[in-house]
């Protein structure tokens, strides 16, 4: 059986990702994560928060909620707001890698970290909640 | 996220040490329009101590590098290693920054 989720919820602002990263890293502490795995949930986190701190609620205030689960060598993590209907694994087009420097967009390459680093991302709005939920995983991807 | 500068023949050496987040990462390009004004062309961004980068960091290092080589000049990078240069790889900017193993071969190159 998967273990329930545990939740924790913040101000929507950049301030608050690295009590996040906190909370989630506690979550993690039995998955036998090494130092360069933590750095990238970190990462994981940090892109998806700031996306949500920048855009979910037009520059109002709101709330973040970040949950995750045990399940078996891996961390379900959700991260769900209730801002605008915001689907940011549809809504950027991808960035052009192939650029040089003076021509390359600076920005988009937050969500390109995400798809890169966990599996199983998905979006899902329903009550008014936009919800990101991925899985990652208990052991270096690293080949 | 901590920045040193110091200031060397033909280029100044930000060494920069720590995580570069979304709380901090402006500081760099910050610095590194600071020395620009003062009529530096080239730096030298020394990341053997930089222990994590988002891409509010690699947007820092992008709009600092650009605005450099608008004025002839460049950002080099030094000793990126770990999950910062996994960063750059997975976004494919590590080909777009001049990258060396150490700030002498850095301004060797120069």
């Amino acid at each position: 059986m998967p273990e329930p989720f545990t939740r924790l919820k913040l101000p929507a602002q950049v301030q608050s990702v690295r009590i996040f990263h906190e909370f989630v890293r506690d979550g993690a502490a039995g998955l036998g994560l090494d130092a360069s795995d933590l750095f990238k949930l970190d990462l994981v986190l940090e892109e998806i928060l700031v996306n949500i701190a920048r855009y979910a609620y037009d520059g109002g205030v709101g709330e973040v909620e970040v949950g995750y689960s045990a399940q078996g060598d891996t961390l379900q993590v959700e991260v769900s707001d209730q801002g605008r209907k915001y689907n940011p694994l549809e809504a950027a087009p991808a960035p052009d890698l192939t650029l040089g420097l003076a021509d390359r967009p600076i920005g988009g390459l937050g969500v390109l970290l995400v798809k890169q680093i966990v599996s199983s991302l998905t979006y899902r709005h329903n009550d008014g909640r936009n919800t990101l939920s991925f899985r990652f995983p208990g052991h270096s991807t690293d080949s | 996220m901590h920045i040193v500068a110091t200031q060397v023949d033909k280029a100044v050496v930000l060494k920069v040490s720590g995580r570069m987040d979304a709380e901090n990462a402006d500081e760099f390009d910050k610095a590194c329009d600071a020395w620009s004004s003062k009529g530096s062309k080239n730096i030298i961004a020394d990341l053997a101590d930089l222990q994590y980068v988002s891409s509010m960091g690699l947007r820092s290092f992008l709009s600092a590098a650009q605005k450099l080589k608008a004025a002839s000049g460049l950002l080099m990078l030094v000793g990126l290693h770990g999950l910062p240069l996994q960063v750059f790889e997975m976004t494919k900017l590590s080909s777009l920054f001049p990258m060396f193993e150490s700030t002498q071969k850095a301004l060797d190159s120069l």
